[in-house]
């Protein structure tokens, strides 16, 4: 069926059929809401939008969805406060849970805080940390199972079918992290020469072959161990404070009243808070969350939290002694949402003394340490005496230091991470999912939070893991193609082994075969098609989108011959953010070109050159790209999609000269969802842009 | 760094401010929406945002010998733009009312007024004196000679040496406390400005000329009845105490009976008498009202400010009542009226250099310093003013001054 109205994003409901093929074709916001009516162009627009849809239809092969027999376990990786939401609350709607922990008791640090910000209301109190009981409670759940002292050995398969051989801790973890820090300095290596020299094309790709993580590896589990099958698994890992040795300059090393503020959570659980040096009682304090005036990044890890556990701590001086002081001198003073309340209650503790600043130095003279700042609130240079001085350390996540996850994945034993170190996603929209289907991070692993972030963390990660593993059992894909359930078939006869599949595809979906050929693990797959259009031989399709049906739907639009001066112009558009953005230029009237044909395709990543090769010599004149931002602050839901298909387009100029063509006829652009207004211009200056040339000389070829 | 300044935060002076008045000052964040709403601050270090740090840092010392605090005229427009609700305007009224505590002389004094447990003792002081002297008189017999007879209804002699030595006393008091706060402003003060001092004599003088006609206060458009209000009351004031002089150095000296006697109303002395206490009894109302009725324009009032208030209305209230009860013929009704009446002038006196009522002096040796050093200095911003097109620049801004109460 092919239904003609309103853009597929709309009455979704509506128009979905049990058992039938539907295609829609959007004539309301691409044809109706932009176009002048009566008018031939509009005409045309609209017949070519209908070709187009029907041979979509028509082009659909019918294939079975993907089905296996999957289990519904959920992992979680960590025992902290996240860890122990994530378990509470997976076992609660009645997933099964296997509840790894490194240490020999749950709880992480908040079993080390004497007080958390547990967020209930007023929020303008601190409150005795509930981890133990927690801990206790998850312990006694019937469908939890904890596993104390040991580790991750290794993760194999895929969400529905993790294998994990759960290690007890030991010296082992050593050798494998040293193994897997080598696999990673090799390929950044590999990587960094390949973009030096693009010239030796295929001798990377052999090197690349090589870089293969365990590929056809065989292992004997020769040691105490226990493999469990789950269904998805939630990182948890959390978080260490970062090295203070690069704080030396602030005293820390030197003097024995310069603390972290980790320790001196330690010392507030002691019970009093004693100087380190004397053993005499503490009546100031000043705590340092900024940086001094040299160092570029030295809080890069600190975000929010370092501000609430200085707040914190400066609560428990005050709560100490009456008349004591808390400095508190710092950068910017973040206190998002609801702690903003606790912010104020202790700014308004006469006792509690707050400053912007900068460190100049810490020296002691005396018995007390003077603590120097520039650029105060005071308007000068400050200096205060004190006690104790407590630096605020950065939060590391522990992935920094190993893989935790010890993936058997081709593309290595890691989550892709960020420059910092932290998972890297699409950080705006899909907070907990990582590359690497089926694994969600959670806490502070993934980014720093305090106590009761990390709980509300937890159970989203849970519903997020239930998530996967309830679509995974129903052969669908997990966000953000959730319930998608076509996934790329191989036609392997063909295949040259060119691991561009395995290489690029950002899931790390492909493991490979000893000969070299691309292993799939369908349900790791996100269904963006990026495989599809890296792949030179077009051996890779999905039942509803492939080489074939692109090709062919371009090959169904009417072209004028150029006598008629009607060019056509065919933009690929991401269906994710370009394709929402041509609705609302349509939904607000916006009019532009009626000589443009949009075609949508899961992600740009996804563009494979022949279409562009087809749509030229079948006469269009000229192609857009319009894809999603990239970069640091990328916005493509695959990753790097937008990214490939501008480097693919880099080296489409062969192409264009073989058919003897201006490389003008092809522009790629970048669109964020909101950028609707620039819909028309982007589309009205290319048009001008191709004025300035000939017709495609191949129109009626 | 040698030139770095070593706070020691005085927790209990940032505890006197909050209970002085100042219940919010933790709140401020330093945004210095204060500095720049306040008209008359000067560009050069304005005022408040510096007290409020200061106040919140317990930093004593500079507070306390801070001129800037009483540049500040209290329109409250501080307070009513600061996003945070930290009440500058309250915060300096803190700082102020701590600042005449710690320089008055006597000191304990200074303690009795400001402290509300005191109260009953502060006030007992004048109404018992009064009542001795009211017991020995006549026994509380309450229907004196008729005609009205102040001399016959209390011994003039007592109320002469006592109500003269009370303000003796005042006036020694305040002169060795302003004379305190003087050498604190010098000594705290470095002042570094291009142009040499002027004189004391010279400053005085440019302060009064601005304190007069209270042009600074009415630089503060924000409250501009509180202007009208604040004028009449110092004027009716000014007014009453020419007419007290007067009647005093004729019954003192010449030994003549008020001049009323002789022509009622319509005697230049009883004119200027009546015009004043009308005025200051309007102007007191209209404060009064305001504080009562519009607390987040006419500011948060203190204790400190209630006793002031208390004493200058009952002392102006009783004195206007006093006249309209003798006009009625009520002769009993007008003794006790008197005896009241006599109760507040003595407590205005012996206060005045002790309670909100210092201001007078206080303001005016700041404002004078501030002239001698040059600080005062302001460009006046007029409310939604337009900078001058280029084409036709306007005269340079006139120089604000500054006034007083």
């Amino acid at each position: 069926v092919v239904i003609a109205g309103p853009s597929r994003r709309v009455f979704e409901d509506k128009f979905t059929f049990d058992g039938v093929i539907t295609e829609r074709v959007n004539l309301r916001e691409h044809v109706v809401w932009c176009q002048p009516p009566n008018e031939e162009d509009t005409q045309m627009l609209a017949e070519d939008y209908l070709r187009m849809g029907i041979t979509k239809a028509s082009k659909y092969q019918d294939r079975a969805k993907f089905e296996e027999e999957i289990s519904k376990g959920i992992l979680v990786i960590g025992g902290g406060t996240t860890g122990l939401s994530a378990a509470m609350g997976a076992a609660k709607a009645g997933y099964g849970v296997y509840l790894v922990e490194k240490e020999a008791e749950l709880g992480g640090w908040a079993t080390k805080f004497p007080k958390v910000f547990t967020g209930e209301p007023p929020y303008d109190v601190i409150q005795e940390s509930p981890i133990r009981e927690t801990a206790r409670e998850v312990e006694a759940h019937d469908k939890i199972k904890v596993f104390k002292a040991s580790r991750i050995y290794k993760i194999s398969g895929s969400p529905g079918m993790f294998d994990a051989v759960i290690r007890p801790d030991g010296p082992w973890v050593e050798a494998v992290n040293k193994k897997q820090d080598g696999w990673r300095a090799a390929q950044l290596a590999r990587e960094a020469k390949a973009a030096g020299k693009e010239q030796a094309a295929s001798s990377s790709e052999e090197e690349a072959a090589a870089g293969g993580w365990g590929v056809g590896e065989q292992e004997e589990l020769d040691f105490d161990h226990e493999m469990v099958r789950v269904g998805a698994v939630i990182l948890a890992a959390g978080w260490r404070p970062d090295n203070p040795a690069q704080f030396e300059h602030l005293g820390y090393g030197k003097y024995p009243d310069v603390i972290t503020n980790v320790q001196m959570e330690e010392l507030a659980a002691s019970g009093t808070i004693k100087r380190p040096s004397n053993g005499a009682p503490v009546s100031s304090v000043a705590f340092i969350d900024c940086a001094d005036e040299s160092a570029e990044h030295p809080f890069l890890f600190s975000s929010y939290v370092p501000n609430l556990v200085t707040l914190k701590q400066a609560g428990y001086v005050r709560e100490s002694n009456p008349d004591s002081r808390a400095y508190l001198f710092y950068d910017d003073m973040r206190t998002p949402g609801q702690y903003e309340k606790y912010y104020q209650t202790m700014q308004n503790d006469p006792g509690v003394f707050l400053s912007k600043g900068k460190v100049v130095s810490v020296s002691n003279d005396s018995d007390q340490l003077t603590v120097e700042l520039k650029n105060t609130l005071l308007g000068e240079r400050l200096g205060v005496k004190v006690d104790l001085v407590v630096l605020s350390t950065g939060m590391i996540p522990v992935t920094k230091d190993s893989a935790v996850v010890n993936l058997k994945y081709r593309q290595g034993p890691f989550l892709p991470e960020n420059p910092y170190g932290f998972n890297d996603s699409h950080f705006i929209c899909f907070p907990y999912e990582t590359q690497r289907t089926g694994i969600y991070t959670a806490g502070c692993v993934r980014q720093p939070m305090d106590f009761m972030q990390c709980r509300i963390d937890g159970a989203g990660a849970a519903l997020k893991a239930i998530q996967c593993v309830e679509l995974t059992a129903q052969g669908k894909a997990v966000h953000p193609r959730a319930g998608d359930e076509s996934y790329p078939e191989l036609f392997l006869q063909r295949c040259t082994q060119c691991k561009r599949c395995t290489d690029e595809c950002p899931f790390g979906m492909y493991d490979e075969k000893p000969d070299g050929t691309p292993l799939p693990n369908p349900t790791r797959c996100r269904r963006c098609g990026i495989c599809m259009g890296s792949c030179p031989e077009r051996i890779i399709s999905f039942r509803d989108y492939s080489v074939d049906i692109v090709g062919s739907m371009i090959k169904s639009l009417h072209v004028p011959d150029e006598y008629e001066e009607k060019p056509r112009v065919i933009c690929f558009i991401c269906e994710n953010d370009a394709y929402p953005a041509v609705d609302m230029a349509g939904i607000n009237g916006r009019q532009y070109s009626p000589f443009i044909r949009f075609i949508p395709l899961r992600c740009l990543g996804t563009i494979n050159l022949v279409w562009i090769a087809d749509a030229l010599s079948k006469g269009i004149d000229g192609i857009m790209l319009i894809g999603c931002k990239y970069g640091d602050d990328y916005q493509c839901h695959f990753v790097k999609g937008s990214e490939l298909a501008e480097y693919r387009m880099g080296k489409i100029s062969e192409t264009l000269q073989r058919l003897v063509l201006e490389p003008e006829r092809i522009e790629v652009h970048q669109l964020a969802i909101d950028e609707y207004e620039n819909i028309p211009k982007l589309v009205d200056a290319f048009l001008e842009t191709l004025g300035e040339f000939d017709p495609n000389p191949y129109k009626g070829f | 760094m040698a030139n770095a300044f070593i706070a020691e935060p005085d927790l209990q002076f940032t505890k006197d401010l909050i209970r002085a008045g100042a219940t919010d000052l933790k709140k401020c964040y330093q945004c210095a929406t204060c500095s720049v709403a306040c008209r008359i601050s000067p560009d050069n270090n304005p005022y408040p945002r510096k007290e409020m740090i200061w106040a919140q840092w317990g930093i004593k010392d500079r507070l306390l010998n801070d001129p800037d605090v009483w540049l500040c005229h209290q329109c409250n427009d501080c307070s009513t733009q600061c996003p945070r609700g930290a009440y500058p305007g309250d915060v300096l009224k803190a700082v102020r009312k701590l600042n005449i505590e710690q320089s008055c002389w006597p000191s304990f004094l200074g303690k009795l007024v400001g402290e509300p447990s005191l109260f009953v003792l502060a006030m007992g002081i004048p109404v018992v004196i009064v009542l001795l002297l009211t017991y020995f008189s006549n026994g509380f017999n309450f229907s004196g000679p008729t005609p009205v007879s102040y001399p016959g209804f209390i011994a003039y002699l007592p109320i002469q040496i006592i109500y003269s030595l009370a303000l003796l006393f005042a006036v020694v008091s305040i002169r060795v406390s302003l004379k305190n706060y003087w050498n604190k402003l010098e000594a705290h003060n470095p002042v570094d400005v291009q142009s040499p001092r002027k004189g004391f004599i010279p400053s005085f003088i440019e302060a009064l000329q601005e304190i007069l006609p209270h042009t600074t206060f009415k630089d503060c458009e924000a409250n501009n009845i509180r202007y009208a209000a604040h004028l009449m009351v110092f004027w009716g004031m000014i007014g009453l105490l020419v007419t007290t002089a007067i009647v005093a150095f004729n019954l003192d000296i010449l030994h003549k009976l008020p001049p009323s006697r002789y022509g009622f109303l319509w005697v230049p002395i009883k004119i200027l008498g009546n015009v004043s206490a009308v005025a200051f009894v309007l102007g007191l109302l209209i404060m009064l009202v305001r504080r009562l009725t519009v607390p987040d324009e006419a500011g948060n009032s203190s204790y400190f400010d209630w006793f002031f208030l208390f004493i200058i209305c009952g002392t102006g209230f009783t004195g206007l009542l006093l006249e309209l009860l003798r006009f009625a013929g009520s002769t009993s009704g007008t003794y006790f009226v008197y005896m009241v009446h006599l109760m507040f002038i003595l407590s205005l006196f012996l206060y005045l250099p002790f309670s909100k009522f210092a201001h007078l002096g206080y303001r005016t040796v700041a404002i004078t310093w501030g002239k001698s050093v040059g600080r005062n200095m302001t460009i006046p911003v007029k409310p939604n003013y337009v900078p001058p097109a280029p084409t036709e620049p306007e005269p340079a801004g006139e120089e604000a001054t500054e006034g007083a109460a």
